[in-house]
């Protein structure tokens, strides 16, 4: 809460407060009398989980927050080079924006101007800020292609952006926000988008040029282990305040404030593994954690454990358009073939693209697979009649990863709860259907009341956790969790996954849980397959794994894990 | 019932659903309101029309021949004083006439109006069009007929005797001397229950048509799609009129059918749309995993998240088909003569324009800009109202 | 891209098809015997007679579609009705001054409409902005009779700078005489609906990501509104105004009704008020066929305007 009292910093923010107004007469505060400092040649990050008020705060600085509904405190001050950002006029404003200050967005694919060339939009910038003819500008668009990693950006300059990959957009963003040697780049969650081993290449390349330009780096996230990597100083933000402000080794290794100590310690760690994770709850409250259970839960799997599902060379293939009257096949899942022991965790990681999330549409039968058998009981589910299904479908169930479209906005929560149940035939009667209902609700730690209310009055962890109320009214014997974390802030992160512990421990719950979070993955699976371009590359035990990738595309995945600060040592606070 | 009392005492506020939502929303909407009220005036004004309890007695004669309105006073040109047809000879252009700007005076060859009872078999020259050929007022001998009967009435004393025509009518009167005022508000009648029967047929063949097109999808959208496309590359005017053309018998329910069985193509578009993307998401797919049958996620999960869309379709198109019904009606092919629209008081009022009797067309034009405008306006506040974008504010 | 024109083609028939199909009913079936539609409107049997045997109205219904797929492939409909004079050569002498109309007032209307809206859309949320839209709602409340009422006794009747209706002989004097208040007209009834749905458009595109990133580079206003919008919503525009081409050519019925102007919207209504089937027939059939051809290019154009599309 102190700024850092560096003479002279690039920028200075003091005071700032921001609100919005919703509609005649309600109005939202966003920023609360935020002050901090952006001292010269640093990389400062701006750490939060969402409703922070970072993405805000960040608008703010560059003049960019929509004037119809935005409102600026009078007292609010963004000093930079000489003057209150706030106050300039809007010609001044221009002149400094891309020049000066420039910023890079988190979805590159919607923030570059899909019908105009990579080469336009950059020549533009470079015209308007620097005076350059057109020839001028294309050469030193080139030159600034290359700098970012674009191959051949001889010929890309002519590219349109949805000919590139979402890697190379992000790095003709950046191109374009250097492009002018400005003093400050700010970027908001420009990784959050991209794929692990793209995002280390992305955080290599920011690093640098910030290095070679001795420009400063505002970088926002509300990844940690990534503020650990990169950041000189820190700047943690929740509910529009700042909690606490420091340099980065001050705030990993002392964190002064129980929120900031919260946050380190929810996410999962790559060294350790507690038996439950922290929650938010427990540093907030004030209680000590020496009354918790530190123990670790050692994972792996056994041998002779008893197998409940067993898959068999499973493929799936979608078909598009070719040609004439030629049809091209895509094979999104390849020959993929592994045992779920019971009451075990099965992990499925992958990048996009990998065939992961397939997998688990097809065991369901949501999609049809192309080959392949899934024995369950005996039985292969992927070959019966759907009628015959209908008697197994609530034995294997499914938690998607988008807690705001899986819930029907138009159902209140006891429909959504009673109707599986109706369908199944669970339950004699309305009356102990919503009995059941209540027990469920009340086991993944919602309050009865719940039943009553619409998701839209739910946040996403708990709309996650009426999803698993969902599928637990039919008593299944597999769950699939796809991504089902990963839309959550860490804090709701670590709630949920310690729900879905509590119920494998109580129900001898199986669970195949597919991500693309490494760490989370390490956490609570027992055995990891890993999947690239349909295939899988490797199978082992979690710790194993980790220990000891045998595979090129395994090591190179663990290895674009961030480490957070010092490299794995994690937090070093005691608690 | 030691259930049923748990049930009970579980204490909860009954959420706001998104229909509540809605209203609560539309009701600080002022405009909105504003026309909310316009369009339920007319509607209710509609109802009592139908049911004969105003305006029930139009086609009567109770002012003498182009009656002014009450607030302009007098006619100072006294019209005639009985039902008589007077012949606008001169609709502009008369065959054959080359016109030369600053026009033909139209009244340069009026002929002498015709005696009472003298009128049957001179139907009315045709008002229609103006064109080189001499051709045939399909209306010719209905009109005849029609007249013929007020004839009949007039000789047995049923019509309002001469003397006692009103100088002045609230709002006017037209050729025959009938109340604009009451002509306006039975025209109105016909136009909106067209207009919403219409939207309600059409909206509801898109809508079943989408949705099954959108859900199924492959070779059951591949249909739907090809029958959509045949509809759809025949311009809809053009279709109307064709239909029109076949139909040879007129009435309000063949208006309603041709503009609701041509007219679906545009909520099936939009409806399928919905379906494609809702089926897409993640709530049905979960519907799916939990063993809902077709049926059940098509019309028990998607559609409560697409009634919204349909209702401001119904909205969109009763407007729509307004103006629609008034076109044809002014062309000849909508309602039967002795039905009144406001399309057809705008057909008699292009000639009246001419003698400087402009009341019909204020009155039929007022009337209908006052009420698509008001439920334009309220269309708009309804799909503001309804928007989705809405949902996800409180709480979350 | 040859083998995606060449599918699309190939996809066209079955609409084709269908659209004769659809002719087919409406008017052989539906429509019923010429001998009864005709009744009380040509008193001359031999006539009558003459056109049952074009039609083959004694024959099995294929037959009678096989004819009339005949005709649609010939391009010979036979003679109207009414006036005996050839379907084909009604069709194309009432194509020019439909043009004539209809060109001059397409261009101007499009510019128009989308001057208007980029600049309603510059000053969107202001005051100014609910104003405009209101007064489009009104503008479009009232009938476009009314408008051509009006507007035909004040410019015309009343103030005679306009001759009331006709045509005349040549094309500069159709063009710049007689043409003139129908476009006028054209363009006022034009205005409130397509200022809508282009503001729409443009707003839509104002909203968007890129947007956001051309500010943060600190481009102007007035570069991002010309440049980078106009771009974007030039492709629904592009699409909008394509896809309509068919259906303002017959839109026009209405003006070249009241104006005596001999082009192909008038002749539709002169048809059905004489229930002159062939000219219907031939009109609906040719027009659906514009109609998927310029549907067609419409895709075309937009795949060639939009990069973000790939022909397949």
């Amino acid at each position: 809460m102190k700024p850092n009292n560096e003479t002279n910093p690039l920028v200075r923010v003091r005071n700032l407060e921001v609100a919005f107004r919703i509609d005649r007469s309600v109005v939202f505060e966003a920023v609360k009398r935020v002050s901090f400092d952006i001292p010269q040649d640093t990389t400062v990050a701006l750490v939060g989980e969402s409703g922070s008020g970072k993405s805000v705060t960040a608008l703010a600085l560059l003049g960019l927050l929509p004037p119809e509904n935005s409102i600026i405190g009078a007292a609010s001050e963004v000093l930079f080079g000489g003057g209150n950002v706030l106050r300039r006029s809007a010609p001044e404003l221009r002149a400094m924006r891309g020049a000066d200050i420039s910023m890079i967005f988190q979805e590159p694919m919607t923030s570059l101007n899909p019908v105009f060339t990579v080469g336009f939009q950059l020549i533009e910038v470079l015209r308007l800020h620097m005076g350059m003819t057109p020839g001028e500008a294309r050469k030193r668009a080139i030159e600034l292609l290359d700098e970012v990693g674009i191959p051949d950006p001889g010929y890309k300059i002519d590219a349109y952006p949805s000919q590139m990959s979402g890697g190379q957009q992000q790095r003709v963003m950046i191109a374009m926000a250097i492009a002018c040697e400005p003093k400050l780049l700010i970027a908001d969650e420009p990784t959050t988008a991209l794929d692990v081993t793209i995002q280390k290449q992305i955080l290599d390349l920011i690093a640098a040029l910030q290095k070679k330009r001795r420009m400063s780096v505002l970088f926002i996230t509300h990844d940690l282990a990534v503020v650990g990597e990169i950041a000189d100083y820190v700047v943690v933000m929740r509910n529009g305040e700042i909690r606490e402000q420091g340099p980065a080794q001050q705030v990993f290794e002392n964190p002064q404030d129980a929120y900031t100590q919260a946050l380190l310690k929810c996410r999962p760690q790559l060294d350790r593994r507690p038996m439950r994770l922290p929650v938010i709850d427990d540093y907030m409250d004030g209680r000590t954690l020496g009354s918790r259970d530190m123990s670790e839960r050692t994972r792996g799997v056994d041998p002779g454990d008893a197998i409940v599902l067993e898959v068999n060379g499973l493929g799936k293939d979608f078909y598009s358009r070719e040609g004439l009257f030629g049809k091209r096949k895509f094979e999104a899942v390849k020959n993929v073939s592994f045992k779920l022991p019971k009451g075990k965790t099965l992990g499925l990681v992958g990048e996009s693209g990998s065939g992961k999330t397939t997998v688990g549409l097809t065991l369901m039968r949501l999609h049809e697979a192309s080959s392949g058998e899934a024995i369950f009981e005996g039985r292969d589910l992927l070959a019966m009649s759907p009628k015959e299904f209908m008697a197994y479908k609530r034995r294997i169930q499914i938690i998607f990863q988008n807690p705001y479209a899986s819930l029907n906005p138009r159902f209140i929560v006891g429909e959504i709860l009673t109707e599986p149940m109706q369908l199944h035939g669970i339950g004699a009667g309305g009356q102990e259907r919503t009995e059941l209902a209540f027990e469920l609700l009340q086991k993944v730690g919602l309050p009865e009341a719940s039943f009553y209310k619409y998701p839209h009055e739910f946040s996403g962890g708990q709309r996650q956790r009426i999803a698993i109320a969902r599928c637990l009214t039919m008593k299944p014997d597999i769950l699939i969790c796809d991504e089902s974390v990963s839309a959550l802030d860490v804090s709701v992160q670590a709630q949920v996954l310690n729900l879905l512990q509590d119920l494998q421990d109580e129900y001898q719950l199986s669970y195949i849980f597919i991500s693309h979070d490494l760490a989370v993955v390490k956490y609570i699976a027992d055995e990891i397959m890993v999947m690239s371009e349909g295939r899988i590359v490797e199978i082992a035990n979690s710790d194993e794994i980790y220990r000891n990738p045998r595979e090129p595309y395994t090591q190179r995945l663990l290895a674009s894990i961030p480490k957070g600060w010092h490299g794995g040592r994690g937090d070093a606070a005691p608690t | 019932m030691i259930a049923a009392t748990k049930v009970i005492a579980v204490a909860h506020t009954v959420s706001p659903g998104l229909w509540a939502l809605a209203w609560t929303r539309l009701k600080s909407d002022h405009v909105g309101m504003v026309s909310l009220a316009i369009v339920a005036a007319f509607i209710v004004m509609m109802v009592l029309s139908a049911l004969g309890l105003i305006a029930g007695d139009w086609a009567k004669e109770t002012g003498i021949n182009y009656a002014p309105p009450s607030f302009l006073g007098d006619d100072i040109e006294a019209g005639a004083r009985t039902g008589a047809v007077t012949s606008p000879a001169g609709t502009p252009g008369e065959p054959g006439s080359e016109t030369r700007p600053g026009g033909v005076d139209p009244l340069a060859d009026a002929p002498a109006e015709p005696k009472e009872g003298a009128k049957p078999a001179e139907a009315p020259a045709t008002e229609t069009n103006g064109d080189g050929g001499k051709s045939v007022d399909p209306l010719a001998d209905v009109m005849a007929d029609i007249k013929a009967g007020a004839a009949r009435e007039a000789a047995k004393g049923g019509a309002v005797p001469a003397e006692v025509r009103a100088a002045t009518l609230p709002f006017g009167g037209d050729k025959w001397g009938r109340d604009v005022l009451k002509k306006t508000i039975k025209g109105s009648q016909t136009s909106i229950f067209v207009g919403l029967a219409a939207a309600a047929v059409a909206v509801f063949l898109g809508t079943v048509f989408g949705a099954l097109a959108g859900y199924y999808g492959r070779w059951v959208d591949d249909f739907f799609n090809w029958f959509y496309s045949v509809f759809n590359s025949i311009p809809y005017l053009l279709l109307i009129l064709a239909v029109a053309a076949v139909l040879q018998q007129k009435g309000v329910l063949t208006i309603i059918l041709i503009l609701g069985l041509t007219g679906w193509t545009g909520t099936f578009r939009l409806i399928r749309g919905e379906y494609l993307k809702h089926k897409a998401r993640e709530y049905v797919q979960a519907a799916d995993a939990i063993g809902a049958s077709h049926l059940r996620r098509m019309f028990v999960h998607i559609f409560p998240n697409v009634s919204h869309v349909v209702l401001v379709q119904l909205s969109i198109y009763a407007v729509g088909f307004i103006k629609a019904e008034v076109i044809l009606s002014f062309l000849g092919f909508g309602v039967p003569v002795d039905v009144v629209s406001w399309g057809s008081m705008l057909n008699e009022a292009q000639n009246e324009l001419i003698l400087g009797k402009w009341w019909q067309l204020a009155a039929a034009t007022t009337a209908m800009a006052l009420l698509v405008t008001a439920f334009s306006l309220f269309t708009d506040a309804l799909r503001d109202a309804l928007d989705p974008k809405l949902k996800g504010r409180s709480g979350a | 891209m040859r083998a995606y024109i060449i599918r699309r083609l190939w996809q066209m028939i079955p609409t084709m098809l269908g659209v004769i199909l659809l002719v087919f009913i409406l008017f052989n079936w539906i429509g019923g015997d010429p001998a009864y539609v005709l009744a009380g409107k040509i008193s001359n049997q031999e006539q009558i007679d003459n056109i049952r045997r074009q039609l083959g109205v004694d024959q099995p219904a294929w037959v009678q579609l096989w004819i009339f797929i005949k005709q649609v492939l010939t391009g010979d409909f036979g003679a109207s009705w009414s006036t005996n004079e050839k379907v084909g050569q009604i069709l194309a002498t009432r194509l020019g001054p439909s043009l004539t109309v209809l060109v001059p007032l397409l261009v101007i209307e499009t510019l128009t409409a989308i001057g208007l809206a980029l600049a309603v859309a510059y000053v969107r949320g202001a005051l100014t902005d609910r104003a405009v839209m209101i007064l489009c709602t009104v503008g479009l409340s009232i009938s476009i009779l009314v408008y051509i009422i009006v507007f035909q006794y004040f410019f015309a009747y009343k103030l005679g700078w306009f001759p009331v209706q006709g045509w005349g002989n040549g094309f500069l004097e159709n063009l710049f005489v007689y043409a003139s208040l129908p476009i006028l007209i054209g363009l006022v009834v034009s205005i409130a609906p397509n200022l809508r749905l282009y503001r729409t458009f443009f707003l839509d595109e104002i909203n968007q990501d890129y947007v956001r990133t051309a500010r943060a580079k600190g481009l102007s206003e007035n570069r991002i509104m010309w440049i980078h919008v106009l771009r974007n919503a030039s492709i629904p525009i592009i699409t909008h105004l394509m896809a309509g081409l068919p259906a303002l050519l017959l839109g026009q019925f209405l003006i070249e009704r009241f104006f005596s102007i001999p082009g192909i919207g008038r002749e539709v209504i002169l048809a059905v008020e004489r229930s002159d089937f062939p000219v219907i027939k031939a009109i609906t059939v040719y027009v659906a066929f514009a109609t998927i051809a310029t549907n067609l290019l419409a895709d075309l154009m937009y795949k060639a305007v939009d990069p973000r599309v790939q022909l397949k």
